[in-house]
């Protein structure tokens, strides 16, 4: 297991643009990948309907976790694309 | 570009454009190409700059009085100039009387002589309302057409895929199928595309294991449908792991037929799966989105307002 904290950096949040970008990223993953946000614990991170129901404005904090394989590289490519400004989106 | 034979013409639409042959049979296989008319007024008074000679040419009771008040002499010189050109054929219409040079000319070049009972613009609209749909451009696609909830979706795919499955068990949730496997598509005005079937193939089915089936004789008349208007393309595909599906739906995918965009969905498919339901959901969905309503768009509005009050809290 594999875990790592990051800030959202979108102004408009996660909304259902990057979280479309992030579940197809996560999918490419053998890792289970799990994002929590606050009260909200531990939601699959391959499901867009969980990734949109975190709700994660501008500046929440979202704990990202994998657990398997490849969770290393897991982790690390979805905490960087959860902290990007997920530039060619409005 | 579709030619359309004079001898066809006037056996498949004669009585209904109410249309007779007068003279000039020999050149009953000259053929038109478009569903206008030429009326050649000025033709007849000699000016010959501007002639669509390539269309049919109509003699209405204005060009019939005005030939009237010619001698025969310069009457047969006035129509001479119209037979100089390669016209596919001449039309009278209404009540227009018939000219004794015409029959004459009819036979000399060859070009058909008809007669219409409609008058010049009746008949005009008629030419146009039957014929336009044979000049239409079109094209032969590979897929099953389906009307679902009156929703006309095009099943795409490879081969084998399974079009035709989905197509029969949606005939046996009582939708309706308009063509399998060979569906023509034929642009019409404004950007509409309308698919039927083969007449040969009509109401038939392919179904792998069976062999053909009459799909008509098996669910009855309301299983088929003649022609459906193409407003969804469903791209059956084989589920790869590795490509990206659409997973909530913001954009709007086109796939472009004939030059006209229609909407696409791209369905991954693998054992198991219901496809049929699907099929249901798109068509009420697409009803939906031209109703003005947008389930992604919806929820991601609700998403980004809900995010918003956060994020003001916070601040």
């Amino acid at each position: 297991m594999v875990e790592k904290q990051v800030i959202v950096q979108n102004q408009l949040g996660i909304h259902a643009r990057p979280a479309t970008l992030l579940v197809q990223m996560a999918a490419k993953f053998e890792a289970e990948i799990y994002l929590s946000k606050g009260e909200v614990r531990r939601i699959n991170g391959k499901s867009i309907m969980g990734v949109m129901m975190l709700a994660a404005e501008h500046g929440a904090e979202v704990l990202v976790e994998a657990d398997g394989e490849d969770e290393a590289e897991a982790v690390e490519s979805v905490a960087h694309l959860l902290a990007s400004k997920f530039e060619d989106l409005t | 570009m579709t030619e359309l034979p004079l001898s066809t013409l006037l056996k498949v639409y004669g009585r209904r454009l109410g249309m007779r042959l007068l003279a000039g049979e020999k050149g009953m296989n000259r053929t038109i190409n478009s569903s206008d008319a030429n009326r050649p007024g000025l033709t007849l008074t000699g000016f010959v700059e501007v002639v669509t000679f390539d269309l049919a040419q109509i003699l209405g009771n204005h060009e019939i009085d005005y030939l009237r008040t010619l001698t025969p002499e310069r009457r047969f010189q006035a129509l001479e100039i119209i037979y100089q050109f390669d016209i596919p054929c001449v039309v009278i219409t209404g009540r227009g009387r018939l000219l004794p040079e015409l029959k004459v000319l009819a036979n000399k070049h060859d070009v058909p002589l008809l007669r219409s009972d409609f008058d010049t613009t009746k008949f005009i609209h008629l030419l146009h309302f039957y014929l336009d749909d044979v000049f239409a451009p079109h094209a032969t696609v590979h897929g099953t057409l389906m009307d679902v909830h009156g929703v006309g979706l095009l099943f795409a795919g490879r081969s084998a895929i399974g079009k035709s499955e989905v197509g029969l068990d949606l005939v046996e949730r009582g939708h309706r199928l308009v063509a399998d496997d060979t569906v023509i598509i034929t642009r019409q005005a404004q950007g509409i595309l309308v698919g039927r079937s083969p007449q040969l193939l009509q109401d038939h089915m392919e179904i792998r294991g069976i062999g053909v089936v009459d799909v008509k004789r098996l669910f009855g008349i309301g299983g088929t449908r003649r022609q459906k208007r193409v407003e969804v393309v469903v791209t059956l595909v084989d589920w790869d792991k590795q490509l990206n599906y659409e997973r909530i739906g913001l954009e709007d995918v086109v796939e472009t037929m004939l030059g006209v965009e229609v909407p696409e969905v791209k369905i991954p498919i693998f054992p198991g799966k219901n496809i049929t339901v699907i099929a249901e959901t798109i068509a009420f969905n697409h009803l939906l989105r031209v109703d003005g309503y947008h389930a992604a768009q919806e929820l991601n509005k609700r998403l980004i307002r809900k995010m918003r009050k956060k994020g003001k809290k916070i601040s």
